[in-house]
């Protein structure tokens, strides 16, 4: 296993400092009383971009357990869910008809990642043991029945109408209006991505990331050789299940809401196929394929004006089958992804 | 209103009939092909669309509607995992489901761009039988559903007990390398699965067209009721299957009235019948916990 070290020196910025020194810029940029604004048409693509970087951070999590440890989590917006709501009913004030305990935001923040962690306990004890395919589905059905929870429990979570009279911390920090807040918002965002990104790749390039490969490859060699598989899981599983907390805490505050839809499986979906599309186990790759999915969900928005003929839930069902199709002929003809590692994989292609 | 219990049995025996027919054709590809379907919801929407097809555009009877919706629903079915599924059929449990979850999102979806999202329900005759000294009635569609559900479970079990064809598919079921070097070509086993699987969906897409309606996500929608059901009765035992649908079935619709009792017993408002289709879930996750293998210990656990 060389390829750990190489794959250091190609990489000569640790991306963990480069994240700090963003996220310390990006805070006194808050502070300062400097800002950005952006030109108006571009509203669109920067509010896609703010959801690229907490995709990413959920994806950065969910590479460590799928892409080098092989665990197969098809509930990632679970956790995601889990930490929005808790942010947002730890720190609404007055929201209607909800539970809002109007806390300041710090308190959410960090209430979110642990509840998100503790979950990520829970479900990680019960269910590791599981056969992939079999992980796969609990997984999955967990992530549903929370969706079904935050719609129908409407006294607790607000039902469908959500929960609003969050409050907004980046849009606190300037006056200058919403594409200020929103440029503001993608380099705090931004910082954190790097700054994840980086901590998630000295784990697996590290040791650690080595027994997780071996797990991958065959647990039963890798339990002989001394390594306890189901801790490893549990951890990787538990730190992936935070930082999506963290990034579904970020989310509310951002909007200044949370909201049942936007905690939908379509979550879980563009982050696996975007994993998948650039090649599970590459810690850039990733994050390669999550643009080109949601690049191209954002193209064919545009498009969607162009063409006259097709109704919008036409054209939003053709986008569907475009995505399933791509979906089928990565894993069909390219399964280890545009920049992943076959052989690391174990995958013919 | 309180409805009596029978009634309630009537109707999860009706629910529990399709998602029968559903979780034998999921169970069937899980034991032989070694793949979770994540697409089979799929089949059963093609076979409710067919069966309105032939109902409301051709003017067949609903009887024959049944047998064409099965063989149309099994060949085709058959003719998309020949494409999809047979040639990467050693790529391993995991590219198999994330393929068939591909297959679900261009069908799904495909369907609902060539019908649209309107849902198109197979209109029948339907007669009511009122028993009121025992406090339930039942329709005519009811005892029809019931009724192909068990001459198909009849059917299978012949098939599967005293065709040369069923007894090498329960072979390859229990260990595909045996059934090989015994001389069994589980290439032809693995086409008869999907034929089969396929033709069942079609069956159960037919009732829910006439139950509810035909719809691009009407397969879809039952799709973890029909996971659950395999699981309990035992992935990869067809029989299990049937029992696990109807336990299911029954579970989901008693369980509405009993949910009732105990909020107004809590004085609280927790909405929890709303959470019906949810009690599924937590009955799945409840049974890989406790007895993974379901009714008959099938293995799912790692090593």
């Amino acid at each position: 296993m060389s390829d750990g070290a190489s794959r250091f020196e190609e990489f000569p910025v640790d991306a963990v400092h480069v994240g700090l020194t963003l996220f310390v810029l990006a805070v006194l940029f808050l502070y300062s009383p400097l800002f950005v604004q952006p030109p108006g048409g571009t509203f669109t693509v920067l509010e896609v971009v703010v959801l690229f970087l907490l995709y990413a951070m959920i994806l950065v999590g969910l590479n460590l357990q799928f892409g080098h440890a092989g665990l197969v989590n098809f509930g990632p917006v679970a956790f995601f869910a889990v930490g929005g709501y808790t942010a947002a009913m730890l720190t609404a004030n007055d929201p209607f008809r909800a539970v809002g305990l109007g806390y300041p935001w710090p308190v959410g923040l960090l209430a979110a990642i642990l509840v998100a962690a503790a979950l990520g306990v829970l479900l990680g004890i019960s269910t590791l043991r599981l056969r992939d395919d079999f992980l796969a589905i609990v997984t999955l059905a967990v992530a549903e029945i929370i969706h079904g929870l935050l719609e129908t429990q409407s006294d607790i979570t607000g039902g469908s109408l959500g929960l609003n009279n969050v409050p907004r911390p980046i849009a606190g920090t300037t006056s200058a209006g919403d594409g200020a807040v929103l440029v503001s918002t993608i380099i705090v965002f931004g910082a954190l991505a790097v700054l994840f990104y980086g901590v998630f790749r000295r784990l697996s390039a590290s040791p650690y990331g080595r027994v997780l490969r071996a797990i991958r490859a065959d647990e039963q060699v890798t339990e002989t050789l001394g390594k306890r598989v189901f801790r490893y899981k549990l951890a990787v599983f538990v730190y992936g299940a935070a930082v999506a907390g963290l990034a579904g805490a970020l989310l509310v505050f951002y909007n200044g809401a949370a909201s049942a839809g936007f905690f939908t499986i379509n979550v879980t979906v563009i982050v696996w196929i975007g994993m998948l599309i650039g090649g599970a186990g590459s810690d850039r790759g990733v994050l390669g394929g999550l643009a080109i999915i949601m690049g191209f969900q954002l193209f064919t928005r545009f498009l969607n004006d162009q063409i006259p003929f097709v109704t919008q839930d036409q054209f939003a069902s053709l986008r569907l089958v475009l995505v399933g199709l791509l979906l089928m002929v990565i894993i069909k003809y390219r399964p280890e992804g545009i920049w992943g590692n076959a052989d690391e994989l174990g995958v013919d292609s | 209103m309180e409805i009596p219990l029978a009634q309630e049995v009537i109707f999860g025996l009706v629910i529990g009939s399709y998602i029968a027919l559903g979780a034998i054709g999921f169970t069937l590809v899980y034991g032989l092909v070694n793949m979770i379907n994540f697409a089979h919801g799929e089949f059963i929407t093609i076979g409710a669309f067919v069966g309105y097809l032939a109902v409301a555009e051709v003017g067949l009877p609903l009887p024959v509607a049944v047998f064409v919706a099965l063989g149309g629903t099994a060949v085709v079915g058959w003719g998309i995992a020949r494409i999809t599924f047979e040639p990467m059929n050693d790529a391993g449990a995991v590219p198999l489901l994330l393929m068939s979850i591909g297959l679900g999102l261009v069908l799904r979806n495909g369907i609902r761009v060539i019908a649209g999202p309107d849902r198109r329900s197979i209109r029948t005759d339907v007669a009511t039988y009122r028993f009121d000294d025992l406090g339930f009635f039942v329709t005519s569609q009811q005892l029809f559903i019931i009724g192909l559900t068990l001459a198909s479970v009849l059917v299978l079990h012949l098939f599967l007990s005293r065709t040369m064809l069923g007894i090498a598919m329960r072979a390859t079921a229990d260990n595909e390398d045996l059934a090989l070097v015994s001389g069994i070509d589980t290439r032809r086993v693995r086409n008869a699965v999907w034929l089969a699987a396929s033709g069942l969906a079609g069956v159960a897409g037919v009732m829910l067209g006439t139950a509810q309606a035909a719809s691009p996500t009407v397969g879809f929608g039952q799709l973890l009721l029909i996971i659950t059901a395999a699981i309990l009765g035992g992935a990869g035992s067809p029989y299990g299957a049937v029992a696990g649908s109807y336990i299911l079935g029954i579970a989901v619709t008693v369980s509405v009235p009993f949910l009732q009792r105990l909020e107004e017993t809590l004085a609280l408002n927790l909405e929890l019948t709303a959470l019906n289709s949810t009690m599924a879930f937590v009955i799945l996750i409840v049974v890989l916990l406790v007895r993974p293998g379901g009714l008959v210990s099938a293995e799912v656990r790692t090593s």
